[in-house]
């Protein structure tokens, strides 16, 4: 019983909802909003069981002093911290923003800053045209970061300027956008595209069962 | 040689890549930037709208990524208020919403736009795609209110916008897949046009949907910023951005070169 009724459900919506989208009809449009509509007060319970999780998987490290333990603290620390003065004055509370913009905001753009040193010294130490494919990967990627940047085509019209190619870095740059690039990326979209709607069916016919979790 | 340069210590690679956006940054150039085509639609689009037609700007990238979107966001904004373009502001992640509210403020300060009359902020609701297929239907079944708490029907600029059939453009200014997700339930089921502004990472994605028309501008990057800046005949945050990454990538296609020439020497050798 426990799987059937989520699977029946399941088949039910899923018809439906794909009837609504082919069908501009004032019955099947209303149905359309309706369930939109519960999705909008389903969605925010996922958030509350994130924070359970979250809440579980942490008491559970500090409880067991697993390694890097204290860490934890942190995060309930900054958690216990936001949500009391979130909550009590709301988003627009003085401490609230401040806390927002001088802790989450740097630390946030810091760690992610730390990829262009990574990238830097990955690129050094793999990037290599060790085959023929690979020496294409090399040369397109060369060509799309110098046409992504105007010293590209400045530093083109400058040594380069007694060929008849003006900006030479940047057309070179747009021409593989907008030929290899967008013909693989298409392939790519069609390909997860139709992998999409055959899961999809799968999933509504009962065939895919996986995301009722296992046992019964 | 050739061996120690290639296990060059990456401590040393580190200092070279924070030389080369400290000092772009302490000490700026002036490199001529040339406009992306896809950046000078989306600037084209905008300009030709009519006085008084709305717009709404998704503010859908977190603080580990607003260098590259928040200029771009910056540059239209100021296009809109000088054009009267009114703009309602959303986003679709949390934990952007405080950065996109005080920009708004900020541009809106210095444009001399009124909250509520120019411009409105109506903040986060959970849900992306049940937020985007929602606002189809009725933007108030989304959001009752605008950020600061204002009811919706008090909103004189919210007055005759009921749903995207009211809207001019889309413009998302994204960090991931929201774009795609945008033009797959608001442009392909509603019609609503869509423009797109994106961190450099996630350019690539996006030209299939400009071949087809589905978005009518994109700017990409911190090119694309600067470009638009250029457009409006400003320079900010987007050109000083520009500037310094082009240091970095001279110097990652710089490494990666000599990289593969101490490869090259050393293979032969070894042969």
């Amino acid at each position: 019983m426990k799987r059937q009724v989520p699977l029946v459900l399941c088949f039910v919506f899923g018809i439906a909802m794909i009837f609504t989208q082919f069908s501009p009809h004032t019955f099947s449009q209303g149905i359309h909003n309706e369930v939109t509509n519960w999705t909008h007060i389903i969605t925010p319970f996922a958030l509350v069981l994130a924070v359970a999780t979250l809440i579980q998987t942490h008491w559970v490290r500090i409880r067991r002093r697993t390694t890097h333990w204290q860490y934890s603290i942190v995060v309930f620390a900054g958690l216990i911290t936001m949500v009391a003065f979130g909550i009590r004055s709301g988003p627009k509370n003085r401490v609230f923003e401040w806390l927002y913009e001088n802790v989450q905001v740097p630390m946030d753009a810091t760690v992610f800053s730390l990829l262009a040193f990574f990238i830097a010294s990955a690129a050094y130490r793999a990037f290599r045209a060790r085959t023929f494919e690979a020496t294409l990967l090399l040369i397109s990627a060369l060509i799309v970061m110098m046409g992504n940047v105007p010293i590209g085509d400045f530093l083109w019209n400058t040594v380069m300027a007694w060929t008849p190619w003006d900006n030479a870095t940047s057309n070179a740059s747009q021409w593989i956008l907008d030929n290899p690039n967008l013909s693989s990326r298409r392939g790519v979209i069609l390909g997860v595209s139709l992998g999409a709607i055959s899961q999809s069916i799968r999933i509504i016919l009962g065939i895919e069962r996986s995301y009722l979790g296992g046992g019964d | 040689m050739f061996e120690k340069l290639m296990r060059i210590d990456r401590r040393i690679i580190f200092i070279f890549v924070g030389l080369a956006v400290i000092v772009p940054t302490l000490f700026p150039s002036n490199l001529p930037i040339n406009v992306p085509e896809p950046t000078r639609q989306l600037y084209d689009y905008i300009d030709a709208l009519p006085t008084g037609a709305t717009i709404i700007i998704a503010f859908d990238y977190g603080p580990s990524s607003f260098a590259e979107p928040q200029p771009m966001a910056e540059a239209v904004m100021k296009h809109c208020f000088d054009k009267k373009v009114r703009v309602i502001g959303i986003n679709l992640f949390a934990e952007t919403t405080t950065l996109a509210d005080k920009l708004m403020q900020k541009v809106a300060k210095e444009k001399g736009a009124v909250d509520g009359e120019d411009y409105v902020f109506l903040g986060y609701r959970p849900g992306a795609l049940q937020v985007i297929i929602g606002m189809g239907t009725e933007i108030a079944s989304i959001f009752d209110s605008d950020y600061a708490g204002n009811p919706l029907a008090e909103i004189p600029m919210m007055e005759n916008i009921t749903n995207y059939e009211q809207i001019s453009l889309l413009l998302d200014l994204a960090a991931s897949s929201t774009v795609e997700a945008w033009i797959t339930y608001a442009n392909t089921k509603y019609g609503l046009q869509i423009g797109a502004g994106v961190t450099g990472v996630i350019v690539s994605q996006m030209y299939p949907y400009l071949q087809t028309g589905q978005l009518v501008g994109l700017m990409p990057g911190f090119l694309g910023a600067a470009g638009y800046e250029k457009l409006i005949e400003t320079s900010a945050e987007g050109t000083a951005g520009i500037n310094t990454e082009s240091f970095v990538h001279l110097l990652i296609v710089g490494l990666v070169v000599l990289g593969n020439i101490a490869f090259f020497i050393q293979q032969r050798r070894e042969e």
